[in-house]
């Protein structure tokens, strides 16, 4: 039964340029950790489960012995390498508590890119083998390159602007600046500065493009029974869901649903699920790996069609704390901390609670998004307890 | 002709289900011989009926720009002397549901533009190592 597990901690170390961070990935993982279990009142020892995303360097077991936990009762990823199983990881730790797999499950995200260097880099080698072939051999290679793709085709179809990227960058500029843990804290973002940053692969600008960063984020769920005798409100997951429609897993551009940020079926089914739909969102986070899909996102999660997208994110309307839809409210992937996206996870949770740096006025019902253009997509929706 | 990506770019790793595409010197997409299903890239699997025999279907080499990008960071750093370069994306006028990815080899990058049509031309390029000739597709806009 949905609606049994509630976030009741959350930390974060301090967020870093990439390659900046004095720690080791898993020492920023336990430095998180500890403070998601501190700030919920439990102790290492109350930990029972591990679920993380993209692949984590940083495993169950290691991680257990480090934190010197008593059992290890859950551990789990979903599939896929990418940002698009953010809320995915939030989903499963919240069916293993609904289920009593387990009782305290951190999920969390580290990253150090200095020490492993960069997610997503291509490197060159002789051959593309596989599916790689029909795409590497032309030059089409990092994930600027497919979100632009879809971007294009995205804008052109629907007479999406520029500025309607613009926008998505501005609003985490702007919000980052009252963000002192934000790395462009203090370095805001105007508009033409944007339209004059050089091109990466087009559409996309500089600014519309995450950067790479270094620091690690986590939290606690538990059940919400459990959560009424901890040290923080509990902050309910209402719903959450994945999704991927009929052949949108065929390859390199075949998706029948082409261009597609993966997120129909997820937002259908998480309104469905929670009961309410996008009106009753006061607040959002979309996981900026590009601003072009993020715009795909708010539309096939149904917060607007895709004509109405350049009205829906123009004139403030997607700036906090006052705009219609508050987006990405600690400056996002893009001007807080990329943290693979989990750090839109805690400001979600933090809206729920009150405590952001960039407060919407009663919040009721916070969302999560996470990397759209890749599939499954996911999403997670808090609540009020 | 020359090659849109430099010589001594990445070449396909030529295998059983790609074979035809990239050497056969026509646009060859695998067909299913059970139900006539098209479908790209080629699978292992067809996606209307789960046969598992396939053909391959000669289509007219001609088609429109559905997307496309251009390239003007370079990933890797050795392509700096090649960027900007576009990468398009091809709904082919036989089977418009199916698209490709290829380079427009007659245009500057920035001329490039969604419905635009083009036809088919093949880089002709030897594979020492693989003892293979590549007639690697790409696309010239025609109008
Ligand atoms: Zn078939």
């Amino acid at each position: 039964m949905q609606g049994q597990a509630a976030v009741v901690g959350i930390g974060e170390t301090d967020y870093y340029k990439r390659g900046e961070s004095p720690k080791t990935e898993f020492q920023l993982a336990s430095e998180a950790i500890n403070k998601a279990v501190a700030d919920a009142g439990l102790k290492l020892e109350d930990i029972d489960g591990f679920t993380s995303y993209m692949e984590s360097r940083n495993d169950p077991g290691r991680l257990s012995a480090a934190l010197g936990m008593k059992n290890v009762a859950f551990a789990a990823q979903p599939w896929g390498g990418g940002g698009n199983g953010v809320a995915a990881s939030v989903a499963i730790a919240d069916a293993a508590i609904s289920a009593g797999y387990a009782k305290n499950i951190v999920v969390f995200r580290a990253l150090a890119q200095g020490q492993f260097g960069r997610f997503g880099q291509s490197k060159a080698s002789n051959y593309a083998h596989g599916n790689r072939a029909y795409s590497a051999v032309y030059g089409m290679l990092s994930p600027a390159h497919i979100c632009a793709m879809q971007t294009t085709r995205f804008m052109h179809q629907y007479g999406v602007s520029q500025d309607s990227l613009a926008e998505i960058a501005l609003a985490a500029h702007a919000h980052a600046q009252l963000n002192p843990r934000a790395i462009r804290y203090g370095k805001p973002l105007s508009r033409e500065e944007y339209h004059a940053s050089r091109w990466i692969a087009k559409p996309f600008h500089l600014y519309d493009c995450c950067p790479e960063n270094d620091g690690a984020t986590a939290i606690v769920i538990s059940t919400r029974e459990q959560a009424k005798d901890l040290k923080q409100t509990p902050v309910p997951i209402l719903a959450a869901a994945q999704g991927l429609g009929k052949r949108d897993g065929a390859l390199i551009f075949n998706e029948p649903s082409f261009p597609t940020s993966f997120n129909r079926e997820v937002g259908q089914q998480i309104w469905q699920r929670a009961g309410i739909t996008p009106k009753d969102v006061q607040v959002a986070q979309f996981y900026e790996n590009f601003t072009g899909p993020v715009l795909m996102a708010i539309t096939e999660m149904g917060f607007c069609e895709p004509e109405e997208i350049n009205e829906f994110v123009a004139d403030g309307n997607i700036q906090g704390p006052d705009g219609k839809l508050p987006i990405n409210t600690s400056g996002g992937n893009l001007a807080e901390c990329y943290i693979h996206g989990f750090e839109l996870i805690n400001e979600a949770v933090r809206q729920v609670r009150g405590q952001s740096t960039c407060q919407v006025k009663d919040v009721e019902h916070s969302l999560v998004v996470s990397g759209p253009g890749f599939s499954p997509g996911s999403a997670v929706l808090f609540s009020r307890d | 002709m020359q090659r849109y990506m430099p010589d001594w770019w990445v070449l396909p790793a030529i295998n059983d289900q790609n074979r035809e595409f990239f050497t056969s010197g026509e646009i060859k997409i695998q067909q299913c011989e059970a139900c006539g299903q098209v479908q790209h890239p080629p699978e292992e699997v067809c996606h209307q009926c789960q046969g598992i025999v396939f053909d391959w279907r000669s289509c007219s080499g001609e088609g429109t720009i559905f997307s496309h990008t251009v390239v003007e960071h370079p990933i890797p750093n050795s392509l700096q002397e090649r960027v900007p370069y576009a990468v398009i994306l091809v709904s082919l006028t036989d089977y418009p549901a199916i698209r490709i990815i290829g380079n427009a080899t007659n245009i500057d990058a920035d001329k490039v533009a969604v419905g635009q049509k083009v036809r088919a031309v093949f880089e002709v390029i030897e594979d020492e190592q693989a003892k293979v000739t590549l007639k690697i597709p790409q696309w010239e806009v025609i109008s």
